[in-house]
């Protein structure tokens, strides 16, 4: 699975450009899906017929990261930058990131800060080693975005990178695909777009497919390092089952369901009651009429830093629930 | 049965946000004996649909929101305690010491603990109420306590509706069980009425985590006509006036730009036609009521707002007066009766 998860979280998709992401999933799964197309907004559609006149489930997983975008050069060739999502400006210091064209920078801060608290992304800027406005602008130009640099390692059944929020859960709704086989209910994978700017991808592609029900498959926070805020969620205790998060409660039938898939075949999971945060389950329950939706996160420790950390065995159960689940009559 | 006896009858269903399906078969039976069709749709939207005498009838939804704020359980704590979550906006300040039922696999009854002021530090006094810093307290051992609840169980307040003075009632839930009250007398005022067009009363789910319900609801009824009816702030001493309502001196009707403003002026002219005193409740924004989703939803549908006002919003200590739930209820079935709906062409 490491091999997968390092090409997925390698590729670079901050949100709103999803196009090469996109390319190496649809490379991916084309020849194992019945039909595949890419929607409008750019949401990856892959479907999977079922064998009997069953449900239309849709399971959903963002393809899009974090990042900076580049707003404007000043006259040292400095690029000052705006985010792209959740960024944090305490996060961002120091770090290495890239833009699409391959070039590299620094993210610095501007030195006459003695106060952190006043550390805002519009004191900071990214360095990518040029001089002067020219010599940066024949590389970078603004409206490009630069995502963290992280690669991906494997160490004591943990993956640490960057962007496994959520190119896991892309891997997982891969690796399900390859090894679903035959399935009663016809099964529409999504990889979604512009998650991390507002859950932007998923409702548009959930009006469209008008599912019977729906899954988000994502990443979640956890509760097991020092000194956290009490949170009942911990690293390789099994993937969670939402029951809520700021934005979606997750509707009965889908809990219910997912809860039950895992008791019958004894896959561990975990119970996520999330006050922050939300999935692509917010603007799929809400479209078309409404859409009864659910999600199944991945427990993950330092989530939207370059070194996200999952384990592989939640990753794995997540596969084995929702193989289940799909195949529920 | 009187409103009073109504009002608490509802406001004792169990209902937190998310949570619905407690309940709506319950709130269901309120319904039925007085319209042509109750059901409960995949959301647990409770609706009522009484059919219209024209022969080709428009369509008019009536909305009040029936879920509650509440809680839900996050997590256990060694010594028989459990971590709470809020559903909906909750005031941690007025949760402290406050009694609670858990909805676990049988009701446990519980109460919030709050460190005393003895043990209180000096900057502990000083700081906020966190959520985090809240727990409930059963009294059960954690092995017996994780028999009966698990993490996702809700929670709700045990604080009983009472009557008081001068037509008064007081406890938890009447945001907006008064307005799903006044979904009851409309449709009984409606029994003796003759309406063109069709009307649905929906009870919705999921107001106060984001306007599920109405979201859900408006675009699968698709109507040509939205009156949401929920509750508004009542006067009290040390409150900003101009956000705040005198009970019993009119029904609050909402004016802004998430209102349609001709079918507005035809509310007002219904009220003062039947003599019902209004008040205008100026809302230069999202008002943060349904109306501010089933305004947008599809092609956009013409929204009014009626409101009950009511003091000490998301407490225990709810305070409404009887005779506004009244009135909105007859304001509203007055106007929804009425050969209302402008087609395209007409102008008013």
């Amino acid at each position: 699975m490491i091999s997968l998860i390092r090409e997925l979280a390698g590729a670079y998709g901050p949100s709103g450009r999803e196009e090469e992401i996109r390319n190496l999933i649809e490379q991916k799964i084309s020849s194992k899906v019945d039909e595949i197309y890419t929607d409008t907004l750019g949401n990856l559609i892959a479907v999977k017929k079922g064998s009997e006149n069953g449900k239309r489930i849709m399971l959903a997983a963002h393809m899009d990261e974090i990042g900076l975008v580049a707003s404007y050069i000043d006259d040292k060739g400095f690029i000052r930058v705006s985010n792209i999502g959740g960024i944090n400006p305490y996060v961002a210091i120091g770090q290495r990131v890239q833009f699409q064209n391959g070039i590299t920078g620094c993210v610095c801060y501007e030195e006459n800060i003695t106060d952190f608290k006043d550390l805002k992304l519009d004191r900071m800027y990214i360095d990518i080693g040029a001089n002067s406005r020219e010599i940066t602008s024949e590389c970078v130009m603004p409206g490009d975005i630069a995502v963290f640099c992280g690669e991906t390692i494997e160490q004591n059944t943990r993956f640490i990178s960057k962007a496994l929020d959520d190119r896991i859960g892309c891997a997982i709704l891969i690796k399900l695909i390859e090894q679903m086989g035959d399935c009663p209910n016809e099964v529409i994978f999504v990889f979604t777009v512009q998650e991390e700017v507002g859950l932007r991808g998923a409702g548009p592609a959930a009006f469209d497919i008008k599912p019977d029900i729906a899954v988000a498959v994502d990443v979640t926070g956890t509760g097991d390092t020092p000194e956290c805020k009490p949170l009942a969620i911990e690293l390789g205790k099994g993937p969670t089952v939402m029951i809520k998060d700021s934005r979606t409660i997750s509707h009965p039938i889908v809990k219910n369901a997912l809860i039950e898939c895992a008791e019958k075949n004894n896959i561990p999971y975990q119970l996520e009651v999330m006050s922050v945060g939300g999935n692509d389950a917010g603007t799929i329950h809400t479209a078309a009429g409404g859409i009864p939706a659910g999600a199944v996160s991945i427990p993950c420790r330092y989530l939207h830093r370059p070194c996200e950390m999952v384990d592989k065995n939640d990753a794995l159960n997540a596969v084995k629930l929702l193989d289940a689940f799909i195949k529920m009559p | 049965m009187n409103t009073d006896t109504l009002v608490k009858q509802l406001c004792d269903l169990n209902a937190p946000a998310g949570c619905e399906n407690l309940s709506a078969e319950k709130l269901k039976s309120f319904f039925e004996p007085l319209c042509d069709k109750a059901y409960v749709d995949p959301f647990f939207n409770v609706i009522g649909y009484k059919k219209g005498t024209s022969k080709n009838p428009k369509k008019i939804i009536i909305t009040a929101h029936f879920d509650q704020i509440g809680m839900i359980v996050s997590g256990f704590e060694k010594g028989g305690f459990l971590r709470i979550s809020n559903l909906g906006g909750i005031d941690t300040k007025a949760l402290l010491a406050s009694e609670v039922i858990v909805h676990g696999r049988e009701e446990v009854f519980g109460v919030i603990g709050a460190k005393p002021p003895h043990l209180l530090k000096e900057d502990e006094t000083k700081k906020n109420v966190k959520m985090t810093g809240l727990f409930i307290d059963t009294g059960f051992p954690d092995d017996i306590l994780k028999q009966k609840v698990s993490i996702g169980d809700p929670v709700t307040m045990l604080a009983p509706v009472v009557t008081l003075k001068n037509g008064c009632i007081a406890g938890k839930s009447l945001d907006n069980r008064t307005g799903v009250a006044a979904l009851v007398l409309i449709l009984k005022e409606l029994q003796n009425m003759k309406h063109p067009n069709d009307i649905y009363v929906i009870a919705t789910v999921q107001e106060e985590t984001g306007l599920l319900g109405a979201i859900t609801s408006s675009y699968s009824l698709e109507p040509d006509l939205a009156v949401v009816i929920d509750v508004c702030h009542g006067d009290m001493p040390e409150a900003d006036r101009s956000q705040c309502f005198p009970l019993n001196k009119g029904i609050p009707v909402a004016i802004g730009p998430a209102f349609h403003s001709e079918y507005t002026d035809a509310l007002f002219e219904v009220a003062k036609r039947e003599r019902i005193p209004t008040q205008r409740c100026i809302e230069p924004g999202n008002p943060g009521t349904e109306a501010w989703a089933i305004q947008v939803s599809r092609f956009g549908i013409p929204t009014v707002e009626a409101c009950i006002p009511l003091r000490y919003m998301h407490t225990t200590a709810e305070l409404v007066s009887l005779k506004d739930i009244e009135a909105v209820a007859t304001l509203v079935a007055r106007y929804v009766s009425e050969d209302i709906i402008k087609t395209t062409e007409e102008t008013f």
